[in-house]
């Protein structure tokens, strides 16, 4: 079983700003992963490109750090042939729903059995502080002077309303919250989102940890919520948008699971021909005498 | 010039929707059955419905290896199909037309006219449909050749429909045969069965790829439709449950080559093929495929670009492209089938180098390949090897101490002297390991790959791959005369092969002795190879489906040799034998 602290073992130190977000997030993940008791040889994790990639270092797993926006189709491409192993991805919200908005979209429709933890600090880290696909409308960065003029992605609305069996929000601000909600997303069977915001201390000077702690409230304390109607959770997601302006009371953001649909069909299941990892068809050459048939003269 | 009475060369046209393609196969298969060899090519506008579409049919008691210009008999399902073709038909040559659709007397008199009524016997034998079968029969009455093997056809081919589909079909080819060889029962051409053939296939390029694949053990598919490629993710999803192999038709190329790196890296064998706008979208991912030492098969099937160029036509003018594409350096394999024999081996030969040499491996194919079909000898099924190269499926790392470092911790990407690490999949007790698309140190840890020495250390590893893949990539294939006895030796690469060897065995016959250089594995270039053949030959050309000269500006590069003429072809059409006999006579 994998501990939290033989996934630091061997690894490199993180090199993230300090007070990033990406800290309580890898605290939370590495935690969830010990808890779970996953052994080492059944986990692969998969990184797009970004701040948060570059955990791919601090991590000592078996994983692949893949292209920016492209972790998803990377991962799938994982899961679809080795159903014995589980798959967690993590992205950027740019990596994820900018560039990799197309991948997105169709994984949730998919239903691929995985875990897609999304690094949403609403700003380009990496490349020093652009407007990414989260950030809120009028803000200011260095590629829209002007402030933003488009809406931002919801991710939380767009996963519900795209089908998705699993959707739920946390905050790098509180781990032991964030901590259940993976481990609730892994053990889900079919595809997981849970969109973490996740502050940029260097980038991003109007979401900060206290602005989100001024805000967030937890969706588990909503009296009768039921995280099985799409109706309500997609309601829910509605009610996040919140403006650069907005004051604590103006507007509140929910976190935990909004979305969850434990009978889902997933796409593996769709998939009989995968009773055994597919590497194993290519042991020896395959017997093609009756794919040939009809092409016999 | 009419053709040897043991061959025949028919051209069917008609509209699209017409069912040109369907009936043509029909006969392809029909011929091919009773023992003749076959050769099809299939032109069609990139529309479903409207627009000409021919079907042209060469078969043969000889194998057959391209089709040609000059055809025998012209069967015309509109008006469009003689004007547009009748120059083709040699003297003497048969035109079958509806004397409904146009007349007699527009028939060009140095030709035959066979007018068989199509609208009226297909109306008679059940409906307008059957045009395109009266049409096949008459083909069949024209040149005396039996009407029964069609009936066996038409009988299989409607098998799933209620029968009285396939005996409508017959009395519909009957009627037309009847009625041309009442019109024209002493044709030049007469062909009849050859029993006793050797068990051969019957197939196009993607066919040939897929089985290929299949043979190859391949656990993973992705594309997304492109001309010509579709038909081989039709075909993948076609087997998908009996061969269980996953195959997924992606949100867009990008995701296909993407998932397909992620199923390489689980172990499984997994490929993609798309054309040359579908491989630009996958360019990204084919160079994470590099230095992330991937095991993948890419199909890049050229057709004319740029962008959406001409969807449905051939080029190979993706030469360049494919062997360059991606930023930075790293090795590849680019193999380039010249028929449908090869097609089948270099496929699953692709495998075994993707997996020995941990890169991608690129088919170079094109339209004239992937679309057409062509009788070839069966495949040879025990030739075909798994290699799997340095893979550690299952197990603990710790048994394989080759793949461990110093302090006995796996490296994913340990420097070797050939240049390929061992490879433990994950699953594999102890090998923690990290792939990655940034460059990285020998565990995969990227941060530490921008260390210069790191950096030279892997860049160098990778590159080493490039002289073990020398050492077991095909080599050229020769055909024709041997080049220090030939008049010209003629350097190609891809389905050039085909026409150029029929103008080799065209110009033998007039005592012109061709010596052919099919360049199979384009990359790494086999320099001396053609060094060697060019210095050989008293006089050297190369031939090739492209404006610029790709193969050629590679063979100045590498083999330092400059040949005496070149022939370039890039209107979207294949080269035609004639058309090469024709070159070769002009430069000697
Ligand atoms: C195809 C491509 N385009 C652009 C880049 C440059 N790039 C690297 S990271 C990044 C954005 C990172 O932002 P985000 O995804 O939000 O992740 P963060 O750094 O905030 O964690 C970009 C644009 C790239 N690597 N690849
Ligand atoms: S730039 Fe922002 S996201 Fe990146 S490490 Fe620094 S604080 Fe974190």
């Amino acid at each position: 079983m994998l501990t939290a602290a033989d996934l630091e073992r061997g690894a490199l130190k993180p090199t993230w700003c300090p007070g990033c977000g990406n800290f309580g997030m890898y605290r939370a993940l590495k935690e969830a992963i010990e808890e779970l008791g996953l052994a080492a040889e059944e986990l692969v994790m998969v990184w797009g490109i970004g701040c948060h990639g570059n955990g791919a270092d601090f991590y000592n797993v078996q994983g692949f750090h893949g292209l920016h926006g492209r972790a998803l189709p990377l991962a799938t491409g994982i899961a679809l042939t080795r159903p014995d192993l589980t798959v967690i991805v993590e992205m950027g919200d740019g990596d994820g729903y900018g560039i990799g908005g197309n991948h997105f979209l169709h994984s949730v429709r998919r239903n691929i059995d995985l875990t897609a933890i999304f690094h949403n600090n609403q700003i380009y880290g990496l490349t020093t502080g652009q407007a990414s696909p989260t950030s809120d409308q009028f803000m200011r960065t260095p590629s829209t002077p002007g402030g933003v003029i488009e809406e931002p992605v919801n991710p939380v609305g767009v996963a519900v309303a795209q089908g998705a069996t699993f959707v739920a929000r946390g905050f790098a601000g509180d781990i032991p919250h964030l901590k259940e909600l993976y481990k609730r997303a892994i053990q889900h069977k079919g595809f997981s989102l849970v969109d973490v915001y996740q502050p940029c201390v260097t980038w991003n000077k109007v979401n900060t940890f206290s602005w989100f702690r001024e805000r967030i409230y937890k969706v588990e304390d909503l009296p009768d919520y039921d995280p099985r109607d799409r109706t309500k959770a997609f309601h829910l997601s509605m009610s996040t948008f919140h403006e650069l302006t907005c004051a604590p009371d103006e507007c509140r953001i929910p976190i935990g699971v909004f979305l969850e649909d434990p009978d889902s069909f997933t796409y593996q299941d769709g998939l009989p021909q995968l009773d055994r990892p597919m590497f194993k068809h290519a042991e020896r050459p395959r017997d093609i005498t009756q794919a040939l048939e009809p092409y016999r003269v | 010039m009419p053709a040897t009475p043991a061959e025949l060369r028919v051209r069917i046209g008609g509209e699209a929707g017409f069912g040109i393609k369907a009936a043509g196969q029909m006969l392809a298969r029909t011929f091919a059955h009773e023992g003749l060899e076959v050769f099809d090519l299939t032109e069609y506008p990139s529309l479903i419905r409207g627009g000409h579409n021919t079907y042209l049919l060469r078969a043969s008691t000889e194998p057959v290896y391209s089709h040609v210009e000059p055809v025998d008999v012209l069967a015309c399902l509109n008006r469009e199909t003689l004007d547009r073709h009748h120059a083709e038909v040699v003297d003497g040559g048969a035109v079958i037309f509806d004397p409904d659709d146009f007349d007699a007397a527009t028939v060009p008199q140095r030709l035959r006219s066979v007018p068989v009524p199509l609208t009226a016997m297909a109306r008679e034998a059940g409906g307008k449909i059957m045009r395109n079968t009266v049409a096949l029969g008459a083909v069949l009455g024209v040149v005396g050749f039996p009407l029964d093997p069609l009936g066996d056809s038409l009988r299989q081919q409607f098998a799933r429909k209620a029968p009285e589909v396939a005996e409508s079909n017959i009395a519909a080819a009957r009627a037309g045969y009847d009625a041309a060889r009442a019109a024209c029962p002493d044709f030049f051409v007469q062909l009849s069965p050859a029993p006793g053939a050797p068990p051969r296939l019957l197939v196009d390029g993607n066919e040939a790829i897929g089985l290929g694949a299949l043979a190859a053990g391949i656990g993973f598919y992705a594309a997304y439709p492109m001309t010509p490629a579709s038909s081989l993710l039709h075909f993948m999803a076609a087997h998908e449950k009996s061969a269980g192999v996953v195959v997924k038709h992606t949100e867009d190329e990008i995701a296909a080559m993407n998932m397909v790196v992620g199923a390489a890296f689980g172990g499984t064998r997994a490929m993609c093929a798309t054309s040359g706008g579908g491989f630009a979208l996958m360019v990204e991912a084919f160079g994470m495929a590099g230095v992330s030492e991937s095991a993948v098969v890419v199909g890049v099937f050229t057709r004319p670009g740029p962008a959406t160029g001409m969807p449905t036509w051939t080029e190979q003018s993706d030469l360049r492209y494919v062997i360059h594409a991606a930023q930075g350096e790293f090795p590849r394999v680019v193999l380039a089938p010249g028929d449908r024999e090869d097609a089948f081996r270099l496929t699953w030969q692709a495998f075994n180098l993707a997996d020995q040499l941990q890169t991608p491996v690129v088919i170079l194919g094109d339209s004239y390949l992937s679309d057409n079909r062509q009788t070839v000898p069966f495949f040879d099924l025990d030739e075909v090897t798994v290699e799997r190269g340095k893979l550690i499926a299952e197990g603990d790392v710790a048994d394989h101490p080759e793949a461990l470092g110093p302090d006995g911790v796996y490296l994913r990407y340990k420097v070797t002297e050939d240049g390929v690490s061992w490879r433990a999949l994950p699953g594999v007790r102890g090998a923690r390991q990290l792939a990655n698309s940034y460059e990285h140190d020998e565990r995969g840890f990227g941060a530490l790959g921008e260390e210069a020495a790191v950096r030279l250390a892997q860049n160098e590893k990778r590159m080493r791959k490039l002289e073990l893949a020398r050492a077991i990539v095909p080599p050229p294939a020769r055909f024709g005369s041997p080049p220090e006895e030939a008049d010209i030796g003629i350097v190609l690469f891809g389905t050039t092969k085909g026409p150029a060897r029929e103008a080799a065995r065209m110009l033998a016959r007039e005592g012109v002795r061709v010596a052919i250089l099919q360049v199979v594995t384009l990359w790494p270039f086999p320099a001396e190879e053609v060094a060697a053949f060019m210095d050989a030959a008293r006089r050297t050309a190369v031939v090739e489906g492209n404006l610029t000269g790709q193969l050629e500006s590679l063979v100045r590069e590498h083999a330092l040799r400059e040949p005496d003429a070149r022939l370039h072809r890039y209107d979207g059409r294949p080269f035609s034998p004639e058309q090469i006999a024709r070159f070769v006579k002009e430069v000697l």
